[in-house]
């Protein structure tokens, strides 16, 4: 108490903030649950963890060690071993995300032998059970632009690596693979045929040679001492005028490829022809081992019969007939062979297990009678964007909200008997839904998922993501199941948008979720709009446009159907408005583009003329700073934000009225500067008028600058390059002690340029962060806090408290009574403030956060190689019972109390009676 | 009015001269003898004996606020300016006792129906209202009362925006 009344000067404020500080003394004592961190049994309670390892470049069965696996090398540089009954990652490596952690061979033997990087190259050994590294040797070439090209195999225990310069010779140089032990030095092979269409099917390098109408078809061992080509007329094999070489996409027999949907294998120095028929072009083929010999496996997406299998005997060209199989239901777009192992049952049966990657990045593994054992999701490796949507309410509830909706309309329209049916009828709606709720029990509910509804607190949502790939998913944010995924092949979601144009809170219409990406080939606008929470389309569906889309939104008025209009600016400056009947709905609208590499921001204002909606330019702000700057961010304010608090209350019981322009836009620029190596320079424009409020520059400074914005502060996150390390600039805007309109009054950017009071300062932040996002509850009463997420794969939490630039160097008196922490220049970043304990997430790149239906808490999502989901309460759980309060004691204390109250009153009436009678 | 006159004569003369027709079995109360008054002044006297105690009585009760109005001053330059419980409690007890008493002056004054009992009324008042006054002062010197705007803060009305925008970076 005697702490406290030094910190707070006394007000009325004060007052309650005693009252409450008197409650926390309560709930220290009673819980004592003042950490911001989990307890270990709550691990998994309110969080999930998924692991991926990106589309699978190569994979190879495990047929050495007991515990099956799959060894996957992935274009995301991870290599994983997965668990064929279940496809979980048993163990991963993650290498760089750049050229050098590129994996270009993965092979397996004893161990996994895998070769990353580009010139430098390392080899490594790799245990096949545990993942240990076992030995490593790191190899370096001359310079050289032909290394893009170069091959790697392993060959009886040596590793070959060739490089072809093409129109001259192939070098090739063998290692022992373990020690790197160059055995024969670098061999030329001269070679003037080699082109680029060239194929590799170890040890042989073919390639398709000579003019046109006159060409050879021509092979070469390239590990043989005596250099032997083997060349035939082209014409021989292909009646086409071209040829087209493509290597198998698993071979594991002999050496081949295929040639214009035609088989050739290479045996004994000599082509020759498979009679069997690739019913696809597009067809994967693989060339696969088994009990009764090499089979050739192929597989395509037929657009009748589904995904298709078909497997052949490579000897005799007979149709194997147990592995073959179409399904329909499978959707496999683009399917291709990543690893097949063949084996043979007891029965003489072939038993196959194919592991297939389709174009969506999705890994099947598929057993005999096209039965998938599991699915992963690669896509969700790469994560562009997410968007959580609410859950409509259920059917009863959606009933009792309607009762009330239409209370004011019931008194004009309809007598108090048809009001009081309609209760009487959701009465015995509810009435009825309880009694099905207790006869199903609890054995339904071990079964059936969880309804699609939304729960009380609204903490259970949809989370849709938007992949790399062009995949969208539905997941469910609890458990992390995916509910639906849809896949638009010709998404290009490279500054793809998302948007909620209507929630599932009005009932008849369902919720409305769009998606603003490019076409894959135009790069025209390519609109997909679905319903978030069963993932099939609605509205305008897929929308392809004719035109380039510079940018969009959304409007904030919503129509007759609760449907809020996207507005598309396009590449001429023209405005489309979907659906167009809202059109008449734009009314003071403003838009700005700002364009990455000439870093212009332009202004545009919307206006409807009766007919149709026009964008006119109003202003434009150059930010390049003489050319050399590029825009990296631009943040607006969360739209749907809503701001608590208008001033901050000053220590002399003043209020310093903050700057709360809704309009406002951060922009970061980037780029080099001939005396200062590279600026970093943040500019706080404002979105309608194009006024610039503020402007920091930042010299020897660089990327990653992350922003943030919310309310009236800004934060943004550089790396300092003159001291080496990650630093955070926060800024926060004020009014002053008067505020410039008076309170609930309108904001208008264009009435008057005043310029607010900027106060800003910078912290140094001691670890490389990824991504940082704030912290978002529904109604902004709680604390904000910064989340960073490090690249060591923690997410940590930060109180803004610890950001604020009002924290004086060495706070005078009033300053120290307003609460401020001296300013320290290292944020701490304390173990116990990570919020995914130790968890590490990979290569993380982003955090979402929205509010749920409790005011402390907000959901979170970490995106990057790995999924995170969690929940965190910034100024702890203060609107809910800790997670293991305790039912039944209570219970139980307040029936013996009342059982206690009564046996008494009995007692006490017999005893009075007694004396009455003495 | 003549009559009046000859009245008044009547009773402060003494006509010895009166011819009496009828004579007064009685005989006149001695002059200046009043059996009446006399019963009256005994009653009288001892009636406000026992007025001017409660008066006295009640003048106390009625002075009893400002009376404490030094103590008050005592106790709450001992309680100090600082938010703790004690002085909390010191400052509820100051208001709420002076806003108990002005509710019950009816009650109080019950039993008083004489000349004073409105200035008395008055006075008790005005003493109740003194340490209201003084309670309040130190509620105002303890920062308790809502005087100041950062008091409002909350419970005002959120800002509108006129002008919404859109946009970011370039799509293309």
């Amino acid at each position: 108490m005697g702490n406290l009344s030094i910190n707070l000067k006394p007000n009325f404020m004060g007052l309650l903030k005693c009252l409450n500080s008197i409650n926390w003394f309560i709930v220290f004592f009673s819980l004592i649950n003042l950490s911001m961190c989990i307890y270990e049994d709550q691990i998994g309670k309110f969080d999930w963890r998924q692991s991926y390892v990106g589309r699978i470049k190569f994979a190879q069965f495990d047929t050495v060690s007991t515990a099956r696996k799959i060894i996957v090398a992935t274009e995301e540089n991870v290599l994983a071993a997965l668990n064929l009954k279940t496809g979980q990652v048993v163990w991963r490596h993650v290498f760089e995300s750049t050229s050098s952690g590129n994996i270009q061979l993965l092979h397996l033997s004893d161990q996994i032998i895998t070769v990353t990087g580009s010139n430098p190259y390392l080899v490594r050994g790799w245990d096949l059970s545990t993942g240990v590294l076992i030995w490593e040797w790191g190899l370096t070439l001359q310079k050289n632009e032909h290394t893009d090209f170069s091959e790697w195999w392993v060959q009886n225990g040596l590793l070959v690596h060739m490089v072809p310069k093409f129109g001259s010779h192939i070098e090739v140089s063998v290692y022992n693979v373990a020690t790197g032990h160059n055995r024969g030095a670098t061999s030329k092979l001269p070679a003037v045929w080699i082109n680029e269409g060239c194929v590799l099917s170890p040890p042989y390098y073919t390639c398709i040679s000579g003019s046109p109408g006159n060409q050879l078809l021509l092979s070469m061992d390239v590990t043989s001492d005596a250099v032997q080509i083997i060349s035939k007329p082209l014409a021989e094999y292909t009646t086409a005028r071209n040829g087209n070489l493509n290597p198998f996409d698993t071979n594991t027999v002999i050496p081949g490829f295929l040639l214009n949907e035609k088989i050739i294998l290479i045996r004994g120095n000599k082509f020759e022809a498979i009679n069997i028929a690739i019913s696809e072009p597009s067809a994967s083929v693989a060339l696969v081992d088994s009990a009764s010999g090499p089979l050739v496996l192929q597989t395509w997406n037929d657009e009748a019969k589904g995904f298709t299998l078909m497997a052949h005997n490579l000897v005799s060209g007979q149709r194997v007939n147990e592995i073959g199989w179409s399904d329909r239901s499978l959707s496999i777009p683009e399917p291709e062979l990543s690893a097949v192992i063949c084996t043979k049952t007891a029965r003489e049966q072939h038993v196959c297990r194919i592991l297939v990657t389709a174009a969506d990045d999705a890994s099947h593994l598929i057993q005999q009678e096209g039965r998938v054992l599991w699915t992963r999701e690669e896509a969700l490796a790469n994560v562009v964007a997410v968007e959580f949507v609410d859950l409509p309410v259920s059917d009863l509830d959606a009933a009792i909200e309607s009762e009330f909706d239409q209370k004011e309309a019931a008194k004009m329209h309809s007598s108090v008997l048809a009001a009081f049916t309609r209760r009487l009828q959701s009465q015995f709606q509810q009435l009825q839904g309880a009694v099905r709720a207790l006869l199903a029990g609890d054995a339904a509910a071990a079964d059936e998922p969880p309804p699609l509804v939304r729960d009380y607190f609204n903490l259970h949502k949809i989370m849709v993501l938007l992949t790399d790939t062009g995949k969208i998913f539905g997941m469910d944010n609890l458990s992390g199941e995916i509910l639906w995924k849809l896949y638009e092949p010709n998404l290009n979601t490279e500054a793809a948008v998302m948007f909620t144009r209507r929630s599932a809170r009005h009932p008849p219409h369902d919720a409305y979720l769009t998606v603003v990406g490019k076409h894959e080939e135009t790069g025209n606008g390519l609109i997909v709009s679905l319903n978030p929470i069963r993932g099939t389309p609605v509205g305008e569906q897929t929308l392809h446009l004719d035109v380039q889309i510079l940018q969009c939104a959304v409007l904030y008025k919503a129509d007759a159907q609760k449907l809020h209009a996207l507005i598309l600016l396009d590449k001429d400056e023209n405005v489309q408005i979907l659906p167009e009947s809202s059109a008449p709905l734009v009314e003071n609208m403003y838009m700005h583009v700002a364009d990455r590499s000439s870093a212009v921001v332009r202004g545009y204002a919307l206006r409807h003329d009766g007919e149709r909606v026009s964008a006119k330019n109003i202003w434009s702000v150059d930010l390049s700073g003489g050319g050399s700057q590029r825009v990296v961010w631009s943040v607006s304010k969360p739209a749907a934000e809503r701001i608590h608090s208008a001033g901050r209350v000053l220590p002399d019981r003043s209020v310093l009225y903050k700057h709360l322009n809704p309009n406002l836009v951060l922009l970061l620029t980037e780029g080099p500067d001939p005396v200062h190596k590279d600026v970093v320079v943040a500019t706080c424009v404002d979105g309608v008028s194009g006024g610039v409020l503020s402007a920091h520059v930042h010299r020897r400074a660089r990327r990653p600058a992350l922003p943030l914005h919310s309310e009236h502060f800004l934060a943004y996150l550089y790396y300092n390059d003159k001291q080496r390390r990650h630093e955070i600039a926060t800024l926060e805007l004020y009014e002053g002690p008067e505020r410039w309109v008076p309170a609930g009054a309108a904001f208008s950017s264009l009435r008057g340029a005043r310029a607010p009071h900027v106060q800003r300062h910078a912290y140094i932040v001691p670890a490389a962060p990824a991504a940082a996002a704030l912290s978002a509850t529904e109604r902004s009463l709680t604390d904000k806090h910064v989340l960073l997420a490090l690249s060591t794969g923690a997410i940590v939490e930060l109180p803004w408290a610890l950001l604020e630039p009002r924290r004086a160097l060495s706070p005078a008196g009033e300053a120290r009574e307003e609460g401020l922490v001296p300013y320290a220049p290292e944020l701490p970043l304390p173990a116990e403030a990570v919020v995914n304990y130790n968890a590490t997430l990979l290569r993380l790149t982003r955090i979402h956060t929205a509010p749920s239906g409790l005011e402390s808490t907000s959901l979170v999502l970490a995106t990057g190689l790995d999924l995170f989901y969690t929940r965190i309460a910034p100024s702890k759980t203060f609107d809910l019972l800790k997670d293991d309060f305790d039912y039944y004691l209570i219970s139980v204390v307040l029936a013996a109390l009342v059982l206690a109250t009564y046996s008494t009153k009995y007692f006490a009436a017999r005893k009075m009676l007694k004396m009455a009678w003495k | 009015m003549s009559q009046l006159k000859s009245n008044k004569k009547l009773k402060w003369a003494l006509d010895f001269n009166q011819k009496n027709k009828q004579l007064s079995t009685e005989l006149p109360s001695p002059p200046g003898y009043s059996q009446s008054s006399n019963a009256n002044y005994a009653e009288s006297s001892k009636d406000s004996d026992s007025n001017l105690l409660l008066i006295k009585k009640l003048w106390d009760v009625a002075l009893g606020p400002l009376k404490q109005v030094p103590m008050n001053l005592f106790i709450m330059y001992m309680a100090g300016n600082s938010i703790s419980i004690f002085p909390i409690m010191m400052v509820g007890m100051l208001i709420v006792r002076p806003v108990k008493a002005l509710f019950a002056t009816q009650s109080t004054f019950k039993m008083v129906e004489g000349t004073q009992a409105i200035g008395q009324k008055i006075v008790y008042c005005i003493g109740n209202i003194v340490n209201i006054l003084l309670a309040l002062y130190k509620c105002q010197s303890m920062g308790l009362l809502p005087t100041h705007s950062s008091d409002w803060l909350a419970f005002e009305e959120p800002q509108t925006r006129l002008e919404h925008i859109g946009g970011g970076l370039s799509l293309i």
